[in-house]
């Protein structure tokens, strides 16, 4: 059984094939603002150099976010239209789930991704037992929630002002493929981001007319 | 010969279109989602939330096109994609859809400019003659360009500022007409008088055109009304505005048309549907003896159908991209 992972919702494009609980290839590279460029050329060179051919993927497992918009939808897209034209089987999982799972922590663990502004977006974690779910937070909200704590690791990449112990997080596509290859498929037509967030036009939208 | 049967896709800006067309010039099935009721409580376009709609709907609209052209993705030449120009998160989603299908189906990926798309929608009407001049008028673009043969653009001038429908939806809003307000302001022309005096734009004796001091002048006019608590006739005020804006498109054409002596005119772009700009076009035509091609409405605003044509002969002339092809925002027609 071949699995396609696909994960870039920030600059990074973490991608690669496993095969019967094997990473056949992997792919971790900061494209940054090439990421909608090579995004696709670069998933391709791994079909090259594992001789597999597209239709030899057997299910995907795509990040669908939160993180950078544009980012998660070339990732998204690529995903979902390999899935929907090949009637492969797909099925999707957070950023925040693939930095969870990568860092081998017990206790709780918290995923953080800087959302700008004062803002973050994150998950509050202990074993597989979800204690806040993804979400777009203030970094005050977020503060105050973690001095209720005892003890946690922050699992993250960014800058961020939080105190805590720290943990980078640097996926590890075998165990976060393991984890969820049996996870349930969904429709490839019904796979969209989780931005965790509106638009702005839409935030303003809100503010101005109350709907 | 065989057949070409090109996959066309479009998502430049609110509409995610996908299409089917045969040797160019057949159009097998085409599909166009359209945002504009989503965007229309925003006065315009919201990029980001444009981007988002493109993600929902690029694998539905994927598959009503293969549904209804009966065929299957194998059955596919080549995938024709609008790479740009066009709001960047909009053409990212098409051009990774196109990227994907391209790898798993190993089929050539062609590069559309999407004004080149425009003017490709006339080879939809019949087969394009060359020399021809090129008319393009939409939100985005106000350009007349040369065309030797297939593929061989040169501009001879464009907008220094506004483009012609942009220049409408604005002036539309100040008549408080509901966004897209360049067809309602049309239609309102067509009721009205061109009492109002307004400047004719750029007379000068270059190929550009320029639309912002119009706009301006259309808006200080309303101003100028409602300070002194009159009111405007709107009918006339558009019918005024049409007619300025219009005269000023013909006579920059017809100054190419007779410089270049090009006798072949064809109109692209989303305002080619203006029925005020047919109604001049078609006198121009008896003046100058011209042979006139003007895309079917359909046709006429963003469609993968237009992209599919114009994929066709670039596919002819091998004008093929590989992976690593990128969107822009921005580019030169070529």
């Amino acid at each position: 059984m071949n699995i396609l992972y696909i994960d870039t919702s920030s600059s990074y494009l973490y991608t690669g094939i496993v095969s019967n609980n094997k990473l056949l290839c992997s792919i971790k590279d900061n494209l940054g603002q090439d990421l909608s460029r090579d995004a696709m050329p670069k998933i391709a060179s791994m079909f090259e150099k594992t001789k597999l051919q597209p239709n030899e993927i057997d299910k995907i497992i795509v990040v669908n976010g939160p993180g950078s918009f544009t980012g998660i939808r070339v990732g998204l897209t690529i995903a979902k239209v390999y899935a929907w034209s090949l009637k492969i089987p797909i099925t999707t999982i957070t950023s925040l789930e693939a930095m969870k799972d990568s860092c081998d922590l017990n206790g709780i663990v918290i995923p953080i991704i800087d959302a700008r502004r004062n803002y973050s977006y994150a998950a509050i974690y202990d074993g597989d037992k979800c204690l806040l779910k993804p979400q777009y937070i203030k970094n005050e909200e977020l503060t105050s929630i973690l001095d209720t704590l005892d003890s946690y690791v922050i699992v993250t990449n960014d800058d961020i002002s939080l105190k805590g112990k720290k943990c980078e997080y640097n996926p590890n596509i075998l165990t976060i493929v393991k984890k969820y290859v049996e996870k349930e498929n969904i429709n490839p037509h019904l796979i969209n981001p989780e931005y965790l967030k509106l638009t702005e036009a839409e935030e303003n939208k809100i503010s101005d007319t109350g709907n | 010969m065989k057949d070409v049967y090109i996959l066309g896709i479009e998502s430049s800006c609110d509409e995610t279109s996908v299409s089917i067309v045969k040797n160019g010039k057949e159009d097998i099935a085409t599909v166009v989602s359209s945002q504009i009721d989503i965007h229309k409580s925003y006065g315009g376009v919201v990029p980001e939330i444009a981007s988002r709609e493109h993600v929902k709907n690029i694998t539905f609209v994927m598959e009503e096109c293969i549904r209804k052209a009966k065929m299957k993705i194998d059955d596919i030449d080549a995938i024709a994609i609008t790479y740009g120009p066009g709001l960047i998160g909009s053409l990212l989603i098409g051009l990774e859809a196109a990227k994907t299908i391209s790898f798993i189906y190993n089929k050539p990926l062609i590069p559309i400019h999407h004004i080149a798309g425009h003017i490709y929608a006339n080879s939809l009407e019949k087969e394009m003659k060359f020399p021809l001049l090129a008319l393009v008028v939409s939100g985005g673009h106000t350009e007349l360009v040369v065309m030797k043969d297939h593929f061989k653009f040169e501009k001879l001038g464009g907008t220094l500022d506004d483009a012609i429908g942009e220049c409408y939806d604005k002036v539309a809003r100040v008549l408080d007409l509901e966004y897209p307000g360049g067809p309602k302001l049309d239609a309102l022309a067509h009721e009205g008088n061109a009492i109002y005096s307004l400047p004719i734009p750029l007379q000068d004796q270059s190929y550009n055109f320029s639309f912002s001091g119009l706009k301006s002048a259309v808006i200080n006019l309303n101003h100028k009304y409602s300070q002194r608590n009159e009111s405007l006739n709107k009918k006339d005020l558009a019918a005024s505005f049409q007619k300025v804006a219009i005269a000023s498109i013909i006579s920059k054409t017809k100054k190419a048309l007779i410089d270049y002596n090009i006798k072949n005119l064809i109109i692209a772009g989303g305002v080619a549907a203006n029925r005020g700009l047919r109604e001049e076009i078609e006198k121009l035509s008896n003046e100058l003896t011209l042979n006139i091609t003007i895309p079917s409405i359909k046709y006429c605003t963003d469609n993968a159908t237009m992209i599919a044509a114009a994929g066709y002969y670039a596919y002819k002339l091998g004008r093929n991209a590989d992976l690593y092809l990128n969107s822009k925002s921005n580019d030169t027609l070529n």
